[in-house]
Formats: structure tokens, C-alpha cells, sequence
């Protein structure tokens, strides 16, 4: 008999119990999902073309670092006047890099990866060429861009 | 304190229940082992300590890319006693990675992860688990030189993690670059999301460490005392070492603060990672480009999640106690020692 008695309150807290749990469920997922995409770091709007000096702080066959968007971009200035840009960035395991006018090259100094002024990698360890910018001159100004 | 009677006599006594306290704790009895036993108490203390410290250091640091390096120099140079605290916080954060992977090593050798210890086990690992996230946005707070590179290097390397890679280093980046959120994001997880979590996992962890207690252990032949004195008179014994040890360490070796980040200026040459993440900066240093058809270091970095998810694993993996386990863990030690000292020569 008393088995009898018990029989209808298991479905009964069964159901109880699955909608506790759903309930839970439900507001924690309330909960997280807003706050999961509070976390989650939001896209940098790029700044576009930035001006970055005059020409002249840029001396005939040197490089200079400068930041674009908090990002390092190396500008080399060749000997004929003529500029290039590019992410100053390793490829490999995204130390800083820098041009040794010394050896006419970009070299990282992390793991001895070396590029051409072209930013093509010739030795070391890095996989790919630097990525380039976009460099441009408009009144004696340096305007630097994303490719 | 208490009244010989037993019956709690001084203010206090009487007020706490202390008798009820102390006969619950002297009728718990814990087995009476070696040194290895009070790891996770001292790692314990060390997390401690880290708080205190890092209270204290945020009341001057200024999470700011203009003014975090200059603030951490303001702390050290001018703060009354900020060189010490600064360096109770750095040494502590080093002990505390170093007794956690200890404490960790000995659950492993002595085999106390198996059945019905597993919820100890993975609370650890999670523990584990965060404390990296809190040595890693840690190391970025200075935003020096070496903490630049060091965040623009790990994240790096998070993103060769499989399936989750790309959204880890956009995570650890605070974005896609390395910039002012980065700090901005590392600092807000390092001093209130991270440490708040680790405090609910500790008390997760001790709390399944007492149940298991209660079960039957492995090694139940082994000698027992109480915890009550015998236990907790040992655990603050190791307690007082410890803290001598962080003491002398914070007093007589000086933590650099280094040069202010400047991410025009070209990375440090032969720059290095923090000693416990030596042995695997080595190995993917010298990683070949192309390994089994894959990228050199993504597939190292993938086969090092694989050994890490094998760890976490271990109560299903060895669920009766096998000897290659300890004598794995015995190899993977040995082997991270000699690939750090040689990645320093």
C-alpha cells in the first residue's frame, strides 16, 4: 500500500525538479549570454589614413617607427626619396622588427628573422613577407594607409 | 586560551563554540605523510599573499598605457615600502607557479587524482588553469618593454590553439592588436574577474578535498593523525617557512620594473618568457616551418594542448594506479628542467 501512496509523487517531484533545473538554466543563460558579450573585446575602429610626419623627419636611405592605430609601421625612405610602409610586425611569432641601415635590412631581433627592404623574409624564421601599407605624400605631409 | 575543563573558559571560547570546533577538528584524522602534503596549503598561502600585495599595489598603479610604466616606478621609487610590497607581489606570483605545479606533481606521482578524487583533481586543473590567466595579464600590467612583447608573443601562440585559437587571441588581446584595451582588458581580469573566480574555485576545491577525506582513501594503511593539533601545527610551520622565504626573497632580490613599453622601439634581443613557460618557447623556437605537413608551431602548441587534456583526463585514463604514470610525470619533469636550463645557455 504504501508503495501505492508514493507512486503518484515521483512523476510529480520529477517534474518539480526538471522545472527547477530549467528554470535555472534559463537565468543563467539570461545572466551569461549578456555578459559573455560584454566580455568579448569589440572591434578597434581604424582611425583610416593617418598622418604620421613631414617629409622631412624622414632622412634619405633610413627607417623610422612610427605607430598607426597603436600599431607599429616601419617607413623606410629609400636613398632616391621614394617611401615604403610596412607593419612592423614579425610574421613569426609577432615580435617588433627594425631596419639596420648597417646591413640594408629589416631584422627581428626575437628569433633573428630577416627581410629585404621589399619586406620579403629571406632568412629566419618567418613565414611571409611583412604585410605592406600604403604611404602617400600630400603637401609635404606622410600620410600612411591600410592596403 | 581554553580552560583546562575543557568548557571554553576564555571570552572568545565561549562566544565561537571553540570546544565544539576543536573536537570536530581532532576527531577528523588526516594521513600522516611527508613534506609533499602541505603544498596546497602553502600555495594557498601564496595566493594569499598575492592578494594582500596586489590590494596594496592597486592603490597607486594606473591602468593606463601613458601611465602604468611611471606609475610602477612611482610605486618602487617613492611609495614608503612600495619596493617591498611590489616585490612580496612579483616573488610571490613566482613561488605560487612553482608550488602549484609541485603540489600538482605530487597528486600526480602519489596517484591521489583516481577515483573518488576526481572533483578535487579537476578543481585543481581549473585552478590551474586561472592562475595562468592571472601570471599572464599579470606580466602585461608594467607595460614595459618585455610586457609588450611578452603579450603580443603569448597571445600569439594562443591563437595555434586548435578550434578556439583565432577567439583566445583575439581574447587576450582585449582585440586584434596588442594597444590600450590590451592593458585595459588584462587589467580588469587581473585584479577583480580572475582573482574572485580562483577565490569560489579554492573554496570549491578545499571542500571536495574534505569529502574525499571522509571516503576511503587509497593509502588508508598509512598512519593518521588528527587535524587537530598535529595537522594544522605542521600545515603552519610550512606556513612560516614559506612566508620567510618570500620575506628574504622581497628583501634582498629587487624585482626589475625595466623600460617603459614603446612599441616603435625593436624587440629586446634574445628576449625570454617567464621561467615556466621556457622549456615550451624553446621547443617552438626551434620548431621546424613544417612539421607532418603542418605548421612547425601550431602543431607543437597543438600537441602540448593534447598532453594538457590527457592531464586533465588522468582520473579516466588511469583509473587503477599505474606505476607509468608517476614515471610519465617523472619524464615530462625532467625533460621541461633540461629543455629550460639549455633554452637559457
Amino acid at each position: 500500500m504504501s508503495n501505492d501512496d508514493r507512486a503518484p509523487t515521483a512523476p510529480r517531484r520529477d517534474f518539480l525538479g526538471m522545472a527547477v533545473g530549467a528554470s535555472a538554466t534559463a537565468v543563467a543563460a539570461a545572466i551569461g549570454y549578456p555578459v559573455a558579450r560584454f566580455v568579448e573585446p569589440r572591434p578597434m575602429p581604424s582611425s583610416g589614413p593617418t598622418l604620421v610626419g613631414k617629409v622631412e623627419d624622414f632622412a634619405l636611405g633610413t627607417g623610422k617607427t612610427v605607430l598607426v592605430d597603436e600599431k607599429p609601421v616601419l617607413l623606410l625612405r629609400s636613398a632616391d626619396g621614394h617611401f615604403r610602409a610596412f607593419s612592423a610586425i614579425c610574421t613569426h611569432l609577432q615580435c617588433v622588427v627594425g631596419y639596420s641601415a648597417e646591413r640594408n635590412q629589416i631584422e627581428c631581433p626575437c628569433h633573428k628573422g630577416v627581410y629585404s627592404v621589399e619586406g620579403v623574409n629571406i632568412a629566419g624564421p618567418p613565414p611571409r613577407p611583412l604585410e605592406e601599407l600604403v604611404v602617400s605624400v600630400r603637401e609635404g605631409s606622410v600620410i600612411v594607409s591600410e592596403a | 586560551m581554553m580552560g583546562t575543563d575543557g568548557q571554553g573558559s576564555s571570552w572568545l571560547g565561549a562566544r565561537i563554540g571553540w570546544d565544539a570546533i576543536r573536537a570536530t577538528l581532532s576527531a577528523q584524522r588526516v594521513a600522516r605523510r611527508n613534506f609533499s602534503h602541505f603544498l596546497g596549503g602553502i600555495t594557498l598561502l601564496l595566493f594569499l599573499l598575492e592578494v594582500g600585495s596586489g590590494v596594496l599595489v592597486l592603490l597607486y598603479y594606473r591602468p593606463d598605457v601613458a601611465q602604468a610604466h611611471a606609475s610602477l616606478e612611482r610605486i618602487v621609487g617613492e611609495v614608503p615600502y612600495g619596493d617591498l610590497i611590489r616585490n612580496v607581489h612579483a616573488w610571490s606570483s613566482d613561488l605560487l607557479v612553482l608550488s602549484l605545479v609541485a603540489h600538482m606533481f605530487t597528486v600526480v606521482v602519489r596517484g591521489s587524482f583516481r577515483s573518488p578524487r576526481e572533483l578535487s583533481w579537476w578543481s585543481g586543473q581549473a585552478l590551474l588553469v586561472l592562475c595562468i590567466g592571472l601570471a599572464f595579464t599579470g606580466a602585461i600590467l608594467p607595460w614595459s618593454q618585455e610586457a609588450y612583447l611578452q603579450a603580443r608573443v603569448g597571445s600569439e601562440l594562443a591563437r595555434y590553439v586548435p578550434f578556439v585559437g583565432n577567439w583566445l587571441h583575439h581574447f587576450l588581446r582585449g582585440g586584434d592588436e596588442v594597444t590600450s584595451s590590451t592593458l585595459q582588458h588584462a587589467f580588469g581580469f587581473h585584479v577583480a574577474a580572475l582573482p574572485a573566480a580562483v577565490t569560489a574555485l579554492i573554496f570549491l576545491h578545499l571542500f571536495f578535498v574534505q569529502r574525499r577525506a571522509a571516503t576511503t582513501p587509497r593509502d588508508d594503511d598509512a598512519p593518521t593523525m588528527p587535524v587537530y593539533p598535529d595537522f594544522l601545527v605542521r600545515q603552519a610551520a610550512a606556513w612560516t617557512a614559506t612566508f620567510v622565504v618570500v620575506m628574504t626573497l622581497a628583501i634582498f632580490a629587487q624585482r626589475s620594473v625595466g623600460v617603459a613599453a614603446d612599441p616603435r622601439l625593436p624587440s629586446v634581443v634574445g628576449a625570454r618568457p617567464p621561467w615556466y613557460f621556457l622549456a615550451f618557447h624553446h621547443v617552438v623556437r626551434v620548431a621546424p616551418r613544417d612539421l607532418l605537413g603542418m605548421d612547425g608551431a601550431r602543431f607543437l602548441v597543438a600537441a602540448m594542448c593534447g598532453v594538457g587534456l590527457a592531464v586533465v583526463a588522468l582520473p579516466l585514463l588511469d583509473r587503477r594506479g599505474s606505476r607509468l604514470t608517476a614515471y610519465l610525470a617523472w619524464i615530462f619533469l625532467l625533460a621541461c628542467a633540461l629543455l629550460s636550463a639549455y633554452a637559457l645557455t
